[in-house]
């Protein structure tokens, strides 16, 4: 009897170890699917995911991208990494695939998007999704992927955006407006915190964590031509209003002065890490690094809501996130890589518990049931995306040297306004 | 009588000239370095933009950086940046060589591991160096400097935040890094002064600062030009230090040259103006170069 058994697990061990081994070789640091392969599609993907340092996403994501090339016989996945200088690693991609030297398939930074769409380097996706999943992407989504010929050129495969973080032991309710927030944030330094922090150092993030408020008045940094307008009539005034709220929330003592050397949602996550402050604004992929960084109930102190307004009714949040989009002409490659965006959209969505784009997937996942998804959802029905312009890098880099000079008192808002939009209108005639 | 032909030496061949033995370097230098400054001053001619293909040459990218309203504060910020760099790393390293000689004539234990932990920070990349010193000079409660200050009754200092502090923390972060360099060129100059007259000079009764003065830094001169040509060009081209220490903020208070070049490549994506920045980088590190070249003894230059 024991023999037998010990035969049937030997048996059964001797079946399975050619596909545990088979597995493991389909997945290496360079490659996903057989060596010997038919086909080949290059993807430069992120470290986050497949390759990420956290075993248990690496894992996942090997599972998923296992099933995803055993579905497609014949394929073979290299991979290529990107590092974390995003800039210069899209900057690359453009150059390389200029010179045809570029990756098949790559993960794009929404913000870069727009680049990427004026240099004409992306081959339409449309004929491999059905317009129902077209027409579930959030408006502001399909924009950003749409093409001026009506393609769908990336999947979007997950957004993000910018809300507002505070202990409740010290601020129970949710700041709505802007004189609340401030309210809150002195209350909190009467109790020896920091009131509010924000990114407003010299990093893209500053910039459109901010932006946030100038699109809560309904102002318009570009025109529908693309060209600037953040600094003319109605938009001059939205814009300094919008920088006026962050002026008087550190000059107040809501806000610390350091505020301007901030430019990493890291060092916001680190004060609240070592209860130093009452509140900041952050991003929505930070909830769960609270809860994984923070003993429970420390975490459990740590609520999130929509970012205030200059009126309840008047909400914005900036949403960025990242797009998968193929960069060949062959027909076969983009639909491998329309399948690697899917892949991500939708399992490894769930994973990671970041935003899908698409109102259905939040349906179709049990991993988005929590209280910190409906107050997401709610927020990004006032997302707002970065203008696709060439020029937005401009405006964003003008903006941080702005919110620095202001805030550091080396500049009055309206001097400094006037400045960035010399500089951004110079910039735009050399277009 | 026919007179037998004469035959070369091969020595004599190999010898003839100087530029075989020469080519190898001069194809490598020429491969690897001259021809990027050569593209680079080609591209400084250009309107040429990141991923615009369409490229024309014109003088708008040089004419646009010599008339851009924001070139003066950023010439500003180098030359402070630079100056109070190598002059910091000059006198620092002297004195860190100073007394590790010092201690060795005394016989002294421990040179050895003072050398090894200045030369640490030497071997830090530039981009951590930046970051080592952005958590050092946090200004959050938790700061490791501002929290010492704290325990001695000194108030909390806005390293970062305010605009004149910013560059002040650039360069104090620059000094660590770079006196390590300083301290070994500057060594190596000292153990080469004859001994001879140190003791000349005590038996003249000569005081330390005396033989400082009138023995130690004449005998020094050409080191310390030498080291400072080589500090100021490290300087002048450092980027990466400041990039993850501020970013060049808060506005523009701590950019500099060379992080605007990069910023102007890589955030705005304007080639042609980050070519003819870099050229400008080029031309003022040459001229400095000369300058500090000419006060070097006629016999070293």
């Amino acid at each position: 009897m024991t023999l037998a058994r010990t035969s049937l697990v030997l048996a059964l061990l001797a079946t399975a170890a050619p596909a545990v081994v088979h597995a493991q070789d389909l997945i290496t640091r360079n490659r996903v699917g057989p060596a010997d392969a038919e086909n080949a599609l290059t993807f430069r993907l992120t470290a986050f995911d497949l390759y990420s340092a956290d075993q248990a996403t690496a894992e996942a994501f090997e599972k998923m991208f296992t099933d995803f090339i055993l579905a497609n016989p014949g394929w073979r996945i290299d991979t290529q990494l990107q590092t974390g200088a995003i800039a210069q690693e899209q900057a690359r991609i453009i150059e390389q695939t200029r010179a045809g030297r570029g990756p098949d398939c790559a993960m794009i930074d929404s913000s870069q998007l727009a680049t990427f769409k004026e240099a004409g380097l992306l081959a339409p996706m449309t004929p491999f999704f059905s317009q129902e999943e077209i027409d579930d992407l959030f408006p502001f989504v399909r924009d950003g992927v749409t093409d001026e010929n009506g393609d769908i050129v990336a999947l979007w495969w997950f957004t993000d955006l910018r809300v507002l973080y505070r202990d409740k032991s010290l601020v129970p309710d949710a700041p709505q407006i802007w004189s609340e927030l401030q309210d809150a944030a002195l209350a909190a330094v009467e109790q020896g915190r920091e009131g509010v922090l924000f990114n407003a150092g010299r990093d893209e993030a500053s910039a459109f964590d901010w932006l946030a408020h100038f699109w809560a008045q309904g102002g318009e940094l570009v025109d529908e031509e693309g060209r600037p307008v953040f600094f003319e009539d109605e938009n001059r005034e939205k814009f300094l209003t919008a920088v006026q709220f962050y002026a008087d929330l550190v000059e107040s003592g809501a806000a610390p002065r350091r505020v301007t050397a901030l430019s990493s949602y890291d060092d916001l996550l680190a004060s609240a890490a070592a209860g130093s402050t009452g509140m900041f604004i952050g991003g929505n992929w930070m909830y769960g690094q609270i809860q994984n960084t923070m003993p429970p109930e420390q975490a459990a102190n740590w609520a999130v809501s929509e970012l205030p307004g200059p009126t309840e009714d008047a909400r914005a949040t900036g949403t960025g996130g990242w797009t998968i989009a193929a960069l060949t002409d062959d027909p076969a490659k983009v639909e491998i890589c329309a399948g690697i965006a899917r892949l991500y959209a939708g399992p490894g969505n769930a994973f990671q518990r970041l935003l899908p784009t698409s109102a259905s997937l939040y349906e179709a996942y049990e991993e988005f049931a929590g209280p910190e998804f409906e107050v997401f959802a709610g927020a990004l029905q006032n997302g707002r995306a970065r203008p696709g312009v060439p020029i937005y890098p401009e405006i964003s880099s003008q903006i941080q040297i702005l919110l620095g000079n202001v805030l550091s008192g080396a500049a009055t808002p309206e001097a400094a306004l006037d400045a960035a939009a010399a500089e951004v209108m110079a910039a735009f005639e050399r277009l | 009588m026919t007179r037998p032909a004469r035959r070369a030496r091969p020595a004599t061949r190999l010898t003839s000239g100087a530029l075989p033995w020469l080519l190898p370097a001069l194809l490598m230098l020429g491969m690897f370095y001259l021809y990027p400054i050569a593209e680079a001053l080609r591209l400084a001619f250009t309107d040429a933009r990141l991923f615009d293909q369409s490229t024309s040459f014109s003088l708008a990218s040089i004419a646009g950086v010599a008339g851009s309203a924001t070139l003066g504060t950023i010439l500003r910020n180098t030359l402070v940046y630079t100056v109070a760099s190598v002059l910091g790393q000059l006198a620092l390293g002297l004195f860190i060589a100073l007394l590790v000689v010092r201690a060795e004539r005394a016989r002294l234990r421990g040179t050895l591991v003072l050398r090894t932990i200045v030369l640490a920070a030497w071997v830090i990349p530039a981009i951590a160096n930046g970051i080592i010193w952005q958590l050092l000079l946090s200004e959050a409660p938790f700061g490791a400097i501002n929290s010492a200050l704290r325990l001695i009754g000194v108030s909390p200092v806005a390293w970062l935040s305010d605009p004149a502090n910013a560059m002040t923390s650039a360069v104090i972060a620059t000094i660590w890094q770079g006196t390590a360099y300083s301290m070994i060129l500057l060594y190596a100059a000292l153990k080469s002064i004859d001994p001879v007259l140190y003791e000349a000079a005590a038996i003249d009764d000569a005081t330390a600062m005396e033989r400082f003065w009138f023995i130690t830094l004449p005998h020094m001169r050409p080191a310390l030009l030498v080291n400072a040509i080589l500090i100021k060009i490290m300087t002048l081209n450092m980027f990466d230090t400041i990039l993850s220490l501020t970013g060049g903020g808060p506005g523009r208070a701590t950019e500099v040259l060379s992080l605007f070049a990069y910023n102007t490549v890589f955030q705005s994506f304007e080639l042609g103006r980050g070519a003819a920045l870099a050229m400008l980088l080029l031309l003022i590190s040459l001229l400095l170069t000369a300058a500090l070249i000419l006060l070097l003894p006629r016999g070293r230059r």
